[in-house]
Formats: structure tokens, sequence, C-alpha cells
């Protein structure tokens, strides 16, 4: 029996961060060039050497300091201060904030000193209040210019706090800037985002029962999905709009599909154990999970239709978290080792182990949605926090602050 | 809600108060004693007398204590100890120590028809939250089916899975780790 909760939470300052996503506008000069100057995925890459330059109003400092840490991170930009020699690409960035006004203008020149030409001529203009956000999109648009693909510096990361025992949903910039608090009825874990990031399925336990409830975030509307008696825990959405979970209501926890409507309920695993965190590949066409069937917890795949069955986990007694990475071909999971748990990663088909984190205890890693990077949480330092890392093991920061205990981060999708 | 419920353990325990005696574990051993009573033939009167005289020592200790606990305000404690049911490590089969833990708590359970309990599912914090808490669900379970063969209407018992997410203790040894591995048990009726 399902039924519908609605509530309207006047967070002023949530309705101030929806309606300033639709604030930053920009006019084009010129038309940006469609050429390619990194190919991120060669292996012999070579760091881009960038300066990046600012004038303007104070402002212009901190939107260039964003733009700079952006840039840096993603590890494939070789950053050189504006007055020594050797940039080939230099970024310029004016600022100014208009007298009496709360609005910032930003001009941004891209320019090739190989070429003596501009690849990039934009301006901007976006509320003061949202120089982040703003310092994401320009940060967006030179990664796009330079590398002919979508930068990840506007999405989200959805995470859960926990408050004196209490566990809460909340969703954060990818670096760690603006925590918003979503949800804070009962128990929260295991969300996922809806493939164009509009909604977040997760599971809640209140009043001693776990539910499955889905979030519309822009309305801030939570209704409820699935709710029968017993363990509920929601698993991955499927780029088709089909979400996987878990659930024990006959017996045993087994592992089920259904439309995000609720419609078409399958269910695709009997087995006598445990049968949990179900996660669609990124073609919809498979389904990773976890399952005790073999006498401890492993990985195992299936389709999406519950046949052709088989395990990927064959090291180590305790693998458990499976995520997909974006191009289908990894998968990321947890695996204990030495009394630790750590990040690994194998290939779809099995081969290729490898280990990716050793010290502490590692859990729950998401890819972001062009695939080049990890979160987790970690407890290697002070508590646990969100850490991110570039896959080719050179970038790891963390984004939580050291005296929060947060987890669990799930790494939106491209939100437009 | 949370009153009502508090009201209603109150009551259970106020009116179990008369014949509370009954509820301790003592109880068994005060049956066998006067069943030898009874079992002793009359052959010698020193030996009736001497059993007479135990059964009497028996009601001497036990009196006192039952007179104490009228007295005293038993709200805070209860009077049978719904002890935690452990586990292995990433286990939910049903040890032998848990299975004794069960038994008299299906015992109690049976004398004291009025009563419903909520089983909690717990686990220690080694594994990660989402299998954790499938497997405190496996382990609430466990200790349902196995009351359930014990003859109790599974109408009685609910469950829920707290995983790692509730834990007892937060030491990182063993010994911690095994007092979270649990089925913990609440009186809801």
């Amino acid at each position: 029996m399902k039924r519908n909760f609605k509530f309207q939470i006047s967070n002023f300052k949530f309705f101030i961060f929806i309606f300033s996503l639709f604030t930053v506008h920009c006019l084009l000069f010129t038309v940006s060039h469609a050429k390619v100057y990194i190919e991120i995925t060669d292996p012999a890459l070579r760091k881009l050497p960038i300066s990046i330059n600012y004038t303007g109003h104070e402002e212009a400092k901190e939107v260039a300091g964003i733009v700079k840490d952006n840039l840096d991170f993603t590890g494939i930009f070789y950053l050189i201060d504006p007055d020594i020699p050797g940039a080939e690409i230099t970024v310029k960035i004016d600022a100014v904030v208009p007298e009496a006004t709360k609005v910032i203008k930003a001009d941004v020149v891209v320019s090739d000193l190989i070429k003596n030409e501009d690849i990039l001529n934009k301006r901007y203009t976006a509320s003061k209040d949202i120089l982040r956000t703003l310092s994401h999109s320009i940060s967006n648009d030179i990664f796009k210019v330079i590398t002919g693909m979508d930068g990840v510096f506007r999405t989200k990361i959805a995470y859960i706090v926990n408050s004196s025992d209490k566990k809460w949903l909340y969703i954060m910039d990818w670096d760690g800037y603006n925590p918003l608090r979503v949800v804070t009825k009962g128990l929260t874990l295991s969300q996922s985002w809806s493939p164009d990031g509009q909604y977040l399925v997760y599971s809640s336990e209140r009043d001693r029962n776990w539910g499955i409830y889905l979030l519309d975030i822009r309305k801030y509307i939570e209704t409820m999905l699935f709710s029968a008696k017993g363990l509920n825990l929601a698993g991955g959405i499927s780029p088709d709009g089909r979400i996987a979970f878990s659930s024990s209501k006959d017996g045993s926890p087994e592992i089920y599909v259904m439309n995000l409507d609720g419609g078409d309920l399958k269910k695709l695993t009997r087995s006598f154990g445990i049968d949990v965190s179900p996660v669609f590949s990124p073609d919809s066409s498979q389904i990773a999970f976890v399952s005790d069937r073999g006498g401890s917890p492993q990985i195992y795949i299936m389709d999406s239709d519950g046949t052709r069955l088989r395990r990927l986990t064959f090291e180590g007694s305790y693998n458990t978290s499976p995520v997909w990475s974006p191009d289908g071909k990894w998968i990321a999971f947890v695996g204990r080792k030495n009394s630790n748990n750590q990040i690994f990663m194998i290939k779809s088909d099995g081969s290729d182990l490898r280990q990716i984190t050793d010290k502490g205890n590692n859990e729950n890693p998401s890819f972001s949605p062009d695939g080049m990077f990890l979160a987790f949480d970690s407890d290697r330092d002070s508590g646990k926090g969100i850490y991110l890392m570039s896959i080719n093991g050179e970038r790891e920061k963390r984004i939580t602050p050291k005296d929060t205990k947060t987890m669990n981060p799930e790494w939106s999708p491209y939100i437009k | 809600m949370g009153r009502k419920v508090l009201i209603l353990v109150l009551m259970v325990f106020v009116i179990g108060c008369a014949k509370k005696y009954v509820l301790t574990p003592e109880e068994p051993v005060k049956l066998e004693e006067v069943k030898e009573v009874k079992e002793v033939k009359a052959v010698k009167a020193e030996e009736i007398r001497k059993e007479a005289k135990k059964a009497e020592s028996v009601e001497e200790k036990i009196l006192p204590r039952e007179t104490k606990e009228v007295a005293a305000p038993v709200i805070e404690k209860p009077l049978f100890e719904l002890k935690d049911a452990l586990f292995d490590f990433d286990r939910y089969d049903i040890r032998a120590d848990a299975r004794a833990i069960l038994d008299s708590i299906a015992s109690w359970f049976d004398k004291n028809r009025g009563i419903n309990i909520l089983i909690e599912g717990h686990c220690d914090d080694r594994g990660t939250n989402e299998y954790n808490l499938a497997l405190g669900e496996k382990r609430a379970i466990a200790a349902r089916n196995y009351l359930v063969s014990k003859g109790i209407a599974p109408s009685r018992m609910s469950t829920v899975s707290y995983g790692e997410e509730k834990p007892a203790c937060t030491e990182q040894n063993e010994d911690c780790w095994q007092r979270n591995r649990r089925a913990h048990f609440v009186v809801t009726k």
C-alpha cells in the first residue's frame, strides 16, 4: 500500500539555491572552436601548461581561484603563474560588480598562444551570491573547449550526515561547498540519483519501518515509493527509469526491479541468503549486486531480467558495495583486506583487479559522471569524511569538514 | 505514541507484580524441590522432617525477596531480563548460547500472553552499511523463526534491522564487536 507524503519546507536558503540555478546566463561573443586540445584518455598524457590571470574587482580573485582549483584537480593541466613564461593556453578573467548592483559581470577569454588565437570569448552575468556556481560554469566552458568533454564542476554530491545517531540526507557542490540539508526524517541512507538529476531515491527507517522514498528535488516534495513489511533498501536507477532495490518482504532480502511510478514490480532473485545492493549497468542491460549465496558476501552480475547470473569476485572473503563506471567497463567495490575495508576496481568481465586505497577504512565508492573521479568515505584521518580522488590516483582531497561525521557520497549525473 | 507504550509497559510490570515470582528463573528450582518432597515416600519421620525443613528453607529464601520486590517500585527494572542473542561475525545462524537465551525468552513469552515484542537485528561496524542492514535483518528473522518454532505466534513478534547504525558500544575490540552482533528484544505491548 503506497501512501503519498507531501511536505513543503519553507527553507529560504533552499529556494534561493534552486532559484539561483537559473540565474547564471551568458552572452556569446564569438563561437568557440571545436578543436580538442587534449586527449584525456591518452596514457602518455602530457599536462597542458596553462595560466590564469584576473583583473577587475576583488570578486575576480575569488572566481579565478575557484577556476584554478577546479582545473588543477583534473590533473590534466600544469598551472603556471601568469608572470612566468611557458603557458600554451592563457585564461583571462575580468570580473566586476557594477555599482549599486548585486550582480557580477565576468568576461572570460581563453587564448591559444601557439596559434595566437582566442578559442573562447564569453561574457557571464550572475547574481553575486552564486559566485561559486558562476566560477564552476566558467570552469566547465574552459574544460569543454580544451578537451571536448563536459566538465563536472556544476555536479552535486548527495551524502549522509551522522548527527547524534540520526542519519540525515544532504546535498553539496562537487567540491564540498554549500551543504544543504534535505531529509531529516528518520534514519536515511542508500540514496541514488535519477538519470536527469531531478530526483533522489533513498531508504528511510521511520517508526521501525523501512520505506523507499522518492524526492522531487526542485519541488521539494517527497512521496513513498515502496513500503512492504521488512527491510527495503533502495538500489540504483537505470537510465531508462527503473529502480532496483532489495526487500525482505518475502522472508529474506532479495533483488527486485520496478518502474519509478511503482508499476511492473519483478522479483529477480530467489535464494535463502542475502541479496542486496543492486546497481544497473550504464546501458541498463545488467545488474551487479551482492549475495552471500556462495557462503560469503561477493559481487555477482546478472542480466536485468534476472538471467545469466555469474559471480564477479573470487578474491577475498568479503566484497560488497558495487558501482559501475560511466563507460560500463569497470566496477568499483569495497573489499576487506587485513581487517580493513578498501576500494578495489575490477573489469566487468572479472579481469584486472586493482586495489585503489590502502589507509584506514574506505567505503561507498561513487564515480563522477565523466568517470575521472571517485568519491568515497574514509576514516583515515579524524573520523569519517568524504574524499575525492582521480582515477589515476594522482589527486586526492577531503571535501567535508573534519569535525563532522559524513559518509556515503553519491555523485550526481550532469545537471543541466 | 511513545508515552502510551511506556504506560502499557509499566502496567504490565505492575500487574505482573502479584505473581511475579512465577516469572523468575528461580521457579524451576522451587518446583523440583517440591517434587522431591512429594516423591519421598514416608519411610522415616526424620527424613520427612528433613525434606520439609529443606522446602521450608527454600521458601525462606524466596519469601524475603518477594516481599522486598512488592515494596520496591519495579518500574525501572524488568523482572525478566530480555538478554541479547549473539552471533558470529558475518553469520546469522543461531549459536548454542543464543539458543539458550531464546529458549528462556520463549518460555517467558509463553507465560505472558498479552505481550508483543520487537526483535532488532544489529551488527558490528566492520562491514559496510548496506550489507550490514541486510545481515541485521537476517539475524532478527532468524531469532523470530526460532521463537516461532518454539510455538510463539508470529503475529506477536515484529522485526527491524538497524545494521551497524545503532551500536551498543563503540570500542574497536572483539569484546565490543561481539556485543554489537546481536538480536535485541524490546517489549512493544
